[in-house]
């Protein structure tokens, strides 16, 4: 017993790095900067003084905090879908589904490496907050902000093995991506208070990742102690392991499926 | 060859070259993203951040909309019109023929920003979804005349892009850092008189800020003076964007001569 879970580990260590190596093998330092540091903060920017001319509202944080947590899916979404879809890319799905080993592993460890990035971005986002917009966080419990954050980021990565898992089945996965991606600047609640948008889309937002994440971030940062956010990370979690349950059911049937008909690396 | 059946033969090459690029853009599950799925959504955004604002404000949100799909267009499928025929490998063949290279370039940069209206066409029906009435244009003579300039200005613009991201291949590298950069310094949603003093140059040189100033005039009933003055000032940047075109395509194929770099990626 001792020996498989040795294995399995093994197996979501190994595949966590070498699948976040061989994502950056392709991407330059300077795709990544672009992407991963200049993006959020530009579009951070964008959406501080669109919102403040637009809405009227001068509350620079409301945007700031949003917009950084939003960076999460950067890494959550982009990353882990590409790490999952990449394998059939690359042309190594059909010995990675050649082997025996434990799919849980193999499926959950494409995320492992894009969650500590996935906190590294979300952190560059405050980071750019605090310099250009003067983000207060005086009064911000740090531990209860990584936990906020952590969970957060694993919501996304949720979200984005089930997007990976489109990517087994589709050709298209990245315009999927984008839509998830800019769908979530809307519903989330980053850019826009969740209690002000129509009904249909209250529910939307209550049922992707992000929206407890940052209606928490904003909480804490504004003082609130770990205690009142809790029920916010519970929703925040569980929104995170039904995604990704749902992307690995997807990824075991799509396995059975593709193997059945041959279609395993069909385009 | 005289000079009229020159012509002929390079608009020829202009409307075949957009119409390839149309057709492989329909393909294209970017573009669709590029020009309907994101200015949408970002229009429904702005238009849940309007609330209760009148015709001025919900018009200038569908502009600054579709302005956003035609830079996202002009930037990462203009932007590849010479590094996709490198990456299909039909680069060598295009700079072989007798055409000039920059008038298969200009095609498909017609095509792209052509299509790229469709982001505004989209925006304004979402508009009339959200709010149930379709927002007024002004004053619509000045805008379809604006729209006009605006569309050989982003051709001017994109074409400047692209020998640019083939010259410079750090500077491709950073292509996707670059799309919300010129939605802040165009001033699509909000005047850049909110922006720090010193980017107000960075906009001035900027085709699409000129595009969207005189947009955003026409549509609102600005005032005809500033309109002609923004229709001016895009006149002025095709002229030097195309002079400075020139030179980067010389280049290009200069280089790629003396270095043996044509199909170098």
């Amino acid at each position: 017993m001792f020996r498989t879970l040795n294995t399995n580990i093994r197996i979501f260590l190994q595949g966590a790095y070498l699948s976040y190596v061989a994502l950056f093998a392709w991407i330059q330092p300077a795709h990544y900067l672009a992407t991963k540091v200049m993006g959020p903060f530009f579009y951070m920017i964008f959406f501080v003084l669109m919102g403040a001319y637009i809405s009227g509202r001068n509350d620079a944080s409301f945007y700031v905090i949003g917009n950084a947590m939003q960076a999460a899916a950067l890494s959550g979404i982009y990353g882990v879908s590409m790490s999952i879809d990449g394998d059939r890319w690359g042309g190594t799905l059909i010995y990675l589904f050649g082997t025996p080993a434990n799919r849980l592993a193999l499926f959950l460890g494409r995320a492992f490496m894009h969650l500590l990035d996935g906190i590294l971005g979300v952190i560059i986002g405050l980071v750019w907050g605090v310099l250009i917009f003067k983000l207060d966080l005086s009064q911000t419990n740090f531990l209860a902000l990584a936990l906020v954050i952590t969970t957060t980021v694993f919501s996304t990565a949720g979200m984005g093995l089930m997007l990976g898992c489109l990517g087994l089945i589709t050709r298209n996965v990245m315009l999927v991506n984008n839509t998830i991606f800019f769908l979530l600047l809307v519903f989330s609640g980053a850019n826009v208070e969740v209690s002000s948008l129509p009904a249909w889309a209250q529910t939307i937002s209550s049922m992707v990742p992000l929206t407890r994440g940052i209606a928490a971030a904003r909480l804490v940062i504004d003082g609130q102690s770990l205690a009142m956010v809790w029920p916010l990370l519970q929703g925040e979690f569980l929104v995170g392991v039904i995604y990704a349950a749902i992307g690995f059911l997807m990824f075991r049937q799509f396995e059975i499926i593709a193997i059945r008909r041959g279609t395993l690396e069909a385009f | 060859m005289s000079d009229l059946s020159n012509l002929r033969a390079n608009l020829r090459v202009i409307f075949s070259a957009a119409e390839m690029a149309l057709r492989s853009n329909l393909t294209d599950g970017f573009v669709f993203f590029g020009i309907v799925i994101q200015p949408t959504i970002i229009a429904l955004l702005a238009f849940w951040m309007l609330r209760d604002q009148g015709n001025d404000a919900i018009i200038y949100v569908v502009i600054g909309s579709g302005m956003t799909g035609l830079w996202t267009m002009a930037l990462f499928i203009s932007g590849q019109a010479i590094s996709g025929e490198r990456w299909t490998g039909t680069l060598e063949m295009l700079v072989a023929t007798p055409t000039p290279l920059y008038i298969v370039v200009i095609g498909k940069t017609l095509a792209n920003v052509l299509q790229s209206l469709v982001a505004m066409v989209a925006t304004y029906a979402l508009a009339g979804l959200v709010f149930g009435v379709l927002p007024r244009i002004l004053r619509p003579g000045m805008f379809t005349l604006s729209l006009f300039f605006a569309v050989i200005s982003y051709i001017s613009f994109g074409l400047i892009i692209s020998p640019l991201f083939v010259l410079n291949p750090q500077v491709r590298r950073l292509q996707n850092g670059l799309e919300f950069p010129v939605y802040i310094l165009g001033g699509f949603f909000f005047p850049i008189a909110l922006l720090p003093g010193w980017t107000t140059p960075l906009s001035y040189i900027l085709p699409p800020y000129w595009a969207a100033r005189a947009l955003h005039g026409a549509s609102s009933g600005g005032a005809v003076s500033d309109i002609l003055f923004a229709i001016g000032m895009m006149i002025l940047f095709i002229l030097i964007y195309g002079m400075i075109t020139a030179r980067l395509f010389q280049r290009i194929l200069y280089k790629a001569r003396v270095e043996a770099t044509l199909v170098r990626q």
